[in-house]
């Protein structure tokens, strides 16, 4: 029987609690999303008494359903003042889905400044697990690679992680929650929204989960659920994309640098320009190359176990030892195209530091680029730019205004060019080249988001009164839709890109939804897919409105709709009423 | 004559000649005027079947499987760049990027389907098709 951990850090008890009948089929951001929209008060402050954190793995997590070992951080955000769902790829979700755990949610506060960790261990007797809390004063203050190690020596080789580093520590608004790689990296990030710092906020600096002897993850109907697992297998092993040796898997997700470049939608030192002259230097392909020729490199590393993808990689210096693992697209635009850097050695450095300290790399080079522009250093100077990630580690003045983000980094320098919506820097996509994922940016909840509009039903384009995706109408139309399938996706516990395979074969998303039914006992079809994402988003709207946002936060920085866009030479032109349209429509 | 300046990426790089990086190669071709790209893929000897996504001047021709711009004409200063199959833009981009007007029409031929790469497309489809529909 499946249970929630409750855990109150004012003095560090806990109970299992029954899983209500409403939030049974809810997983990964559904939950955590339907958690924080029903139990905080928008209003509160986020990094206050009165907020929760809510770790879910998604719903088919932890069984043998492929490329799903995703774990969705929930709270409300100190970056950007609204909801957040913070996803990412690691071990951990499946150790808290073996363990038979829902959801952790964890609220209360500290009495003083002591940090904790909990260790979350699978008590056979018991048929539940045990929880206890050890003093964590050892590591703090320290870098998680330091302190990853010790970690594991002394709880194991075997546990799962999830923390956060000095950043949270020092409640920078850019902290991220960080959890290991199947070797052992702080590597994993449930980076975007500042979660890091909500969970320092309580007083909880580690998770430590030991899921040996745990039993499988139970099954309502074993035989569609092996149908659709069979069938996802089938998409993700034949598309040229998503198989063994396809894009994502020989040259990461930075596979994508070339294309965005070439399309002009590459957004260049701090949003100024659409391609980069250097992003072959920082592309996958590229990384490839080092990994190649240096030696002591890899390509195709997964990021938990039972992925077929393999997007992620291990990065060698010039000797072949390791330079940092991993750098994705998102990372190396951000420390490299949006920060004028042309280097895979700089940038690396770069993430390596931003994984230490136990931040998001997007927010991060987007900060960067912000004190770029303000001329605390020239676009480009990579020696400059790992000077300032170094304040960032001290906590000097300097370094704490840049821990937290490029939106408050932009108002203290003087900048106006800050590409943020809601708080929270913009992706590796150029909203005015893609007007799209703009209308996403605009309209997410999450704030500037690439990853909230990444997939669409396929019912939901082809079925009748299609929408021409470049007029107007069918741009908010469009989005409503990868919205709506994404916030499922995102709840179902698979990876996103899982979308390049089932878009272009559907039976790879009809075998979604038969997971999904052979794990939970229902009977969804694709159509329920955009009936649950859209549950979630009009909750996640909601927490929004009542913290006060309204449909005027729904927007883009205002420099875009006058700053023209090189290659294409384009602003962003979307009228507010079709954004609004977005939702208003819903 | 013509100047046309050529980036290969990936796989690809391999058909830059002296020009391959290995992860890429970037060239400058001097063409005939009245060029078209087949004639572009001609001279570097890219098999069809190895070519997806392409641009030309940042607007999107061309990907695996449909090639709608073969008989397109370049320009002298024409920047294309071309990927080998396995490069895809995921399709939040892929709707709303800058296309060229045989692309947006090959790809609202009823069996392109609005969710179209090459998976659906014909013979001179790259890949096997993998499931029935």
């Amino acid at each position: 029987m499946k249970k929630i951990l409750r855990v109150n850090m004012t003095d560090r008890s806990y109970k299992f609690e029954d899983v209500p009948e409403a939030y049974r089929t809810l997983g990964g951001r559904g939950l955590t999303s339907t958690i924080v929209y029903d139990e905080v008060t928008p209003t509160i402050n986020p990094l206050g008494p009165y907020n929760k954190l809510v770790f879910a793995p998604g719903i088919v997590t932890g069984t043998a359903a492929s490329t799903s070992g995703r774990i969705s951080a929930g709270a409300k955000s100190p970056l950007t003042g609204g909801i957040k769902e913070s996803n990412a790829g690691s071990q951990f979700p499946q150790d808290l889905a073996r363990m038979g755990l829902h959801a952790i949610i964890i609220e209360g506060y500290p009495k003083d400044d002591k940090y904790w960790v909990m260790h979350i261990k699978w008590d056979k007797a018991a048929g539940e697990p045990k929880v206890n809390f050890l003093p964590a004063d050892a590591y703090v203050g320290r870098g998680l690679y330091d302190v990853f190690p010790e970690l594991f020596k002394r709880f194991g080789e075997k546990v799962s992680i999830a923390g956060t580093g000095i950043a949270g520590e020092r409640r920078y608004l850019n902290s991220g929650i960080v959890y290991n790689d199947i070797d052992g990296r702080p590597s994993r990030y449930s980076g975007r929204g500042g979660l890091g710092a909500v969970m320092a906020s309580k007083g909880l600096k580690f998770i430590v989960t030991d899921r040996a002897g745990s039993p499988a993850v139970p099954l309502q109907d074993k035989a569609i659920f092996e149908e659709g697992r069979k069938k996802l297998v089938d998409a993700l092993r034949n598309h040229p994309i998503t198989k063994p040796g396809g894009g994502l898997n020989t040259l990461g997700t930075a596979v994508l640098v070339n294309i965005i470049n070439e399309a002009g939608g590459f957004p260049t030192r701090n949003f100024r320009e659409g391609q980069f002259e250097g992003a072959a230097n920082i592309s996958g392909e590229m990384m490839a190359q080092y990994v190649k020729e240096r030696g002591g490199g890899r390509m195709g590393h997964p990021c938990h176990p039972g992925c077929i993808i393999q997007c992620s990689n291990i990065i060698p210096k010039e000797d072949g030892s390791e330079l940092v693992s991993v750098i994705e697209y998102e990372t190396t635009w951000a420390f490299g195209a949006n920060c004028g850097i042309d280097s895979l050695d700089v940038i690396g450095e770069l993430t390596r530091m931003t994984n230490d300290f136990g931040m998001d790399t997007i927010e991060m080079g987007g900060t960067i680029a912000v004190a770029m522009e303000a001329g605390l250093a020239e676009f480009g100077d990579g020696k400059r730019a790992i000077a300032l990630m170094e304040e960032v580690g001290k906590g000097t003045p300097l370094g704490r205004l840049l821990g937290n983000g490029a939106t408050l980094a932009g108002k203290a320098l003087g900048v106006i060019r800050v590409p943020s919506v809601k708080g929270q820097n913009m992706p590796a996509y150029e909203p005015r080249a893609i007007k799209g994922i703009g209308v996403t940016y605009a309209t997410s909840p999450m704030g500037a988001d690439h990853t909230a509009g990444y997939t669409i039903a396929p019912e939901n384009l082809s079925s009748g009164g299609q929408s021409d995706p470049l007029s107007v109408e069918g741009k908010a139309d469009l989005s409503r839709a990868f919205q709506e399938t994404t916030a499922f996706i995102d709840s179902s516990g698979h990876c996103l890109f899982i979308a390049f395979a089932i878009l272009d074969i559907p039976s790879g998303f009809e075998g979604v939804m038969q997971e999904c039914n052979g794990v939970l006992g229902t009977n969804w079809t694709v159509d329920d897919a955009v009936r649950y994402g859209t549950e979630i988003l009009k909750k996640e709207r909601a927490f929004n409105f009542g913290a006060g946002f309204s449909e005027k936060d729904d927007r883009l920085p205002e420099f875009m709709s006058y700053e023209k866009l090189p290659p294409h030479n384009v602003t962003f032109d979307i009228p507010d009423e079709e954004l609004d349209s977005v939702f208003g429509k819903m | 004559m013509i100047t046309v300046e050529v980036w290969l990426y990936g796989a690809l790089a391999r058909y830059g000649g002296d020009e391959d990086k290995g992860a890429y190669a970037h060239l400058y071709l001097d063409l005939p005027a009245g060029s078209v790209m087949a004639d572009l893929l001609r001279r570097l000897e890219i098999p069809a079947q190895e070519r997806g996504v392409t641009f030309i001047n940042s607007v999107l021709s061309a990907m695996a499987g449909l090639q709608p711009d073969l008989e397109h004409q370049l320009a002298d200063q024409d920047r294309v760049g071309i990927f080998p199959v396995i490069s895809a833009l995921p399709y939040h981009d892929r709707a709303t990027a800058a296309m060229t007007p045989e692309m947006r029409a090959a790809l609202e031929r009823p069996e392109a389907s609005p969710i179209h790469n090459a998976l659906s497309g014909g013979t001179e489809s790259p890949f096997e098709r993998n499931t029935p529909q």
